[in-house]
């Protein structure tokens, strides 16, 4: 009697020394796993928010740079020249403005504080006369993100840059 | 029955003995590992400093009680350059002497040099986020503007 419960208890041992060896080669997959993931994502998020924020500063640079540019060139192809261009602003952009008709000014958002992007115009620009008080105009709809066309047309001795 | 019942209990506990010490090994382990900064996974990010292109930053250095870094000026105009800060998010943030108002040519390179840095965990061989904010206006244009310019320098102390 005895003897066979022994022989029984022996079984039980060995099938539970089999499942906890189981359970910790599972533990150990698991810990494996999430001590890899963990400080990859980490790492892969905080690489991929620098490379955000350079991307947006890269578009900014080109709205800006295209916004001047075109206004530029069209004031030297004479009163009366039109152009429509299409632009991208991206995510961050507050808002814009045109300080004494020669800088174009970006309100920016990043996560280290905000920051004004200037852009220097060699010819004088302006926009819609309700937008103007005093030397400084405002673009309202360059601060929403999307999409936008720009209307930059050379007027008597400036370019009225508006977004239509 | 009695037999059965002390054998049962007795795995039990050599069950539980066995996995309680495990355990506390494990917390010691992660504790100690912790402590020798294995888990702080900021310092494998590269060293780096981030300003608008128009401000482009060339090159940093972080010594023991100076900040130092070289921006290029790509506005394409001459600037004055009105006032300077350096910060960061400490509970008592860092504090530097900062340089004071110069003007910038157009296309050319400045060291700032931001002095007598003290607080805000600023301390050798540690990882640190500063803050640079900048004030400027442009020569040229009549009203004079100031704007505002913030960057980011993500480094190490060096220790001398």
């Amino acid at each position: 009697m005895v003897k066979s419960y022994l022989a029984k208890d022996r079984c039980l041992r060995l099938a539970g020394s089999h499942l906890s060896q189981s359970s910790m080669e599972y533990l150990l997959v698991v810990a494996l796993t999430l001590a890899i993931i963990v400080p990859t994502t980490y790492l892969f998020y905080s690489y991929s928010k620098e490379s955000s924020q350079e991307i947006t500063d890269a578009q900014i640079s080109k709205l800006g740079r295209s916004i001047v540019d075109t206004a530029e060139s069209i004031f030297y192809s004479g009163q009366g020249s039109k152009t429509v261009i299409d632009l991208n602003i991206p995510d961050g952009v507050d808002s814009a403005l045109i300080i004494d008709g020669r800088e174009l000014v970006l309100n920016i958002t990043t996560n280290f504080g905000t920051s004004e992007i200037v852009f220097f115009s060699s010819v004088n620009m302006t926009t819609t006369s309700s937008n103007c008080i005093a030397n400084i105009c405002r673009l309202p709809e360059i601060g929403a993100p999307g999409i936008q066309k720009v209307k930059i047309e050379a007027i008597s001795n400036s370019v009225k840059i508006e977004v239509i | 029955m009695l037999v059965k019942n002390s054998i049962k209990s007795q795995a039990a506990l050599e069950f539980l003995t066995t996995y309680a010490w495990a355990f506390v090994i494990i917390g010691i382990t992660i504790a100690a590992l912790y402590s020798f900064g294995i888990f702080d996974f900021s310092k494998y990010l590269p060293q780096k400093c981030i300003f608008p292109s128009q401000f482009k930053c060339l090159d940093f250095s972080l010594k023991p009680t100076e900040v130092k870094v070289k921006l290029s000026n790509n506005l394409g105009e001459d600037i004055t350059i009105t006032s300077l800060q350096i910060t960061n998010d400490a509970v008592t943030p860092i504090s530097c002497t900062a340089p004071a108002s110069f003007d910038w040519m157009h296309a050319t390179e400045k060291d700032i040099i931001f002095t007598g840095c003290s607080g805000g965990g600023y301390i050798p061989d540690v990882r640190v986020e500063l803050k640079i904010s900048m004030s400027y206006f442009a020569i040229n244009t009549p009203s004079r503007p100031i704007h505002l310019v913030n960057g980011k320098i993500n480094g190490k102390v060096l220790s001398s």
